[in-house]
């Protein structure tokens, strides 16, 4: 899987894209959208959802390159841009009432077959998916694109303390999980207790 | 603890990524749009909202001002009635007849004659309530007027009389 903070952008496309030059922002979405779109699911797991957040991402991109001063990779900036419309979307009232939803194991929790099969190791796609938002959201942005505690209370509006208990707690429940389910069909969902 | 931090890192970051959307570039470019047709929506409704509170403001003061004219018009118009003296001596008898006592036993010619008073003070009290809705409201409400007057002096002559009597 490609790092979004290792995607290289080349700087006249940067330096175009930081111009307004549109063909040079669709540029960037087309060596970014995969990575960032795979972030988001991760992050809020429904594929429309996900999908809305991409493009309302790029909007922003769109609409605020002239804000980008070139501190950090393109990517990067971008990045931050789309975990926050994510964090946004997990604290807002819409998705707490449909968490439910969420919670039910058959329902958008279960990944397609294609990308099961695709999976290194379904077992850990599953037990991720049944992390509650936030924790997931913490575990992802830790482990995989590498924040840090203080990083992500900042994101969450909470301290790195909340951050590190999150985490830990998750991975416990990924181990639990992930030993309950080892030697279970394949088929069965795997729910926290 | 760092090694399994690690091994969680490698182990996550070890799933297969998702293809980007379909929708591609145009979906973002539709997403402008519809942001683009929200934000030109933010002016309109508060211009409109306020257009609407301003015609119900006009409103509002035009049905007030012709109120007040029609008010003024039919209190210009009418003659103070003589209506108002009867009124008043209506209510005086009512309030005399409040100080009477009134008897549990009575004979049985006063209260016949009592209960028949009454029911023509009813009907009357039932005809006033009615009587501004028909034409020559006024003249014909001063006539009933005159009548309950005359009604309630009789029901205060008989009940005084009984009264009288009982000592």
């Amino acid at each position: 899987m490609t790092r979004i903070a290792s995607i290289q952008i080349p700087p006249e496309i940067v330096a175009a894209a930081q111009a307004g030059d549109e063909a040079a922002v669709e540029a960037v979405y087309h060596a970014t959208a995969g990575p960032l779109y795979t972030l988001l699911r991760r992050l809020v797991r429904r594929p429309a959802i996900a999908e809305e957040l991409l493009q309302e991402t790029f909007v922003d991109v769109l609409e605020h390159i002239g804000a980008y001063e070139g501190r950090c990779p393109l990517p990067a900036w971008i990045r931050a841009l789309a975990v926050n419309r994510a964090l946004m979307y997990l604290r807002s009232p819409w998705h707490r009432s449909l968490e439910w939803m969420d919670k039910d194991p058959g329902g958008a929790d279960r990944l397609p077959a294609r990308e099961r099969a695709a999976s290194v190791d379904a077992g850990v796609e599953r037990a991720l998916m049944t992390l509650p938002a936030i924790s997931r959201a913490v575990v992802w942005l830790h482990d995989v694109e590498g924040y840090t505690h203080a990083e992500i209370g900042l994101s969450l509006g909470r301290t790195p303390s909340f951050s590190k208990s999150q985490l830990s707690r998750a991975h416990t429940r990924l181990r639990e999980c992930l030993a309950d389910s080892a030697p279970v069909a394949e088929e069965l969902p795997c729910t926290p207790n | 603890m760092h090694t399994e931090l690690k091994a969680w890192s490698r182990r996550l970051s070890a799933l297969s990524g998702f293809d980007a959307p379909a929708a591609g570039w145009a979906g973002v470019l539709a997403a402008r749009r519809r942001r683009q047709s929200r934000a030109n929506l933010r002016w309109p409704v508060p211009i409109a909202a306020a257009v609407l509170a301003l015609a119900a403001g006009l409103g509002w003061w035009l049905h007030v001002t012709q109120r007040d004219l029609a008010q003024a018009t039919a209190a210009a118009a009418l003659p103070v009635p003589a209506t108002e003296a009867v009124r008043a001596e209506n209510a005086r008898l009512e309030q005399l007849l409040a100080t009477l006592p009134e008897r549990r036993v009575m004979r049985g010619s006063t209260a016949f004659t009592v209960a028949e008073l009454e029911d023509r003070l009813a009907l009357l009290d039932d005809r006033l309530t009615r009587v501004t809705l028909e034409p020559n409201a006024p003249e014909r409400s001063e006539r009933l007027w005159r009548q309950r007057a005359e009604v309630m002096n009789s029901l205060v002559q008989v009940r005084y009389a009984d009264a009288i009597g009982a000592y």
